[in-house]
């Protein structure tokens, strides 16, 4: 062999960098900035959405857990008084 | 790109900030790019998976984990899409002529002779990198030019440590091989 491994290194980590053509970069740049845009767009409905379900389920799930907590005590009270 | 400096990015990525995604693109799309074009050895694909990786990160940046390191999570889904690819359609050895538009102009500064060395010196080894079969061709790349550590590329390659190191070690021979078949033809027509 003419060239010794280190001198084969040394030329990987010089090789040249290439990139895409820059009208294809912008164009792909353009894409994910508008796919981004519309994931934020979804994630604030998302939020909104669970923000409204939050204000109606809240109340009734508390609601709820707390009649069972005093069916529970009630009836418990009863069987201790028979 | 320093560590806390990307642990920031990735951040900022996983809150949707357009400008994270801007300072990721152009830091990250060059090394990228290369990596595809010497893998599959034609612009048109590279160019493809380049545009399909960006997007996987816009569509999962929100589920990354706070650590995630973005270098090696961007070459994973390169990888990863090229493998897909690779499994649709054989890649043609012969297409490795078309990298030669591909190959840079020369460097302000340098001398004619130093530019054609260079130059000379370049074209052989991408001619030699193309030539390695697959699996040696991306550990090679992915350690010896974009200089992830064999334990980093392992879990990139979803392969163990040791199995990287072998894998890197034939890679070497391999290149050292291909390098001096591809010199010698013009070494001899030279003599």
């Amino acid at each position: 062999m003419r060239e010794t491994w280190d001198s084969f290194e040394a030329g990987l980590r010089g090789l040249h960098t290439h990139d895409a053509d820059p009208g294809r970069v912008e164009r792909i740049r353009a894409r994910c900035l508008a796919a981004l845009a519309l994931e934020r767009q979804r994630e604030r409905a998302r939020r909104s959405r669970f923000t409204a379900w939050r204000i109606w389920l809240e109340p009734a799930v508390a609601c709820g857990l707390s009649a069972l907590y005093l069916v529970a005590a009630f009836s418990s009270s009863l069987a201790l008084l028979r | 790109m320093e560590r806390e400096i990307e642990l920031r990015l990735v951040a900022r990525l996983k809150a949707g900030e357009a400008a994270a995604f801007e300072t990721a693109y152009d830091a990250f799309r060059p090394r990228l790019y290369s990596f595809l074009v010497r893998m599959s050895c034609r612009r048109d694909v590279a160019e493809d998976l380049l545009e399909e990786t960006w997007l996987r990160l816009v569509a999962r940046a929100r589920d990354l984990d706070d650590d995630t390191c973005l270098g090696a999570w961007l070459f994973t889904v390169a990888r990863n899409l090229f493998t897909s690819w690779c499994r649709h359609r054989a890649v043609d050895e012969e297409r490795i002529a078309d990298l030669t538009p591909a190959w840079p102009a020369a460097v302000a500064g340098e001398t004619p002779f130093e530019a054609a060395a260079r130059t000379e010196t370049e074209r052989r080894l991408e001619v030699a990198l193309a030539r390695l079969p697959l699996h040696d061709r991306e550990v090679m790349l992915l350690v010896g030019v974009e200089g992830f550590t064999p334990s980093e590329a392992a879990a990139l390659l979803g392969l163990s440590p040791e199995a990287v190191r072998k894998r890197l070690q034939r890679a070497r021979e391999r290149l050292a091989v291909a390098m001096y078949e591809e010199g010698a033809p013009s070494q001899a027509k030279a003599g």
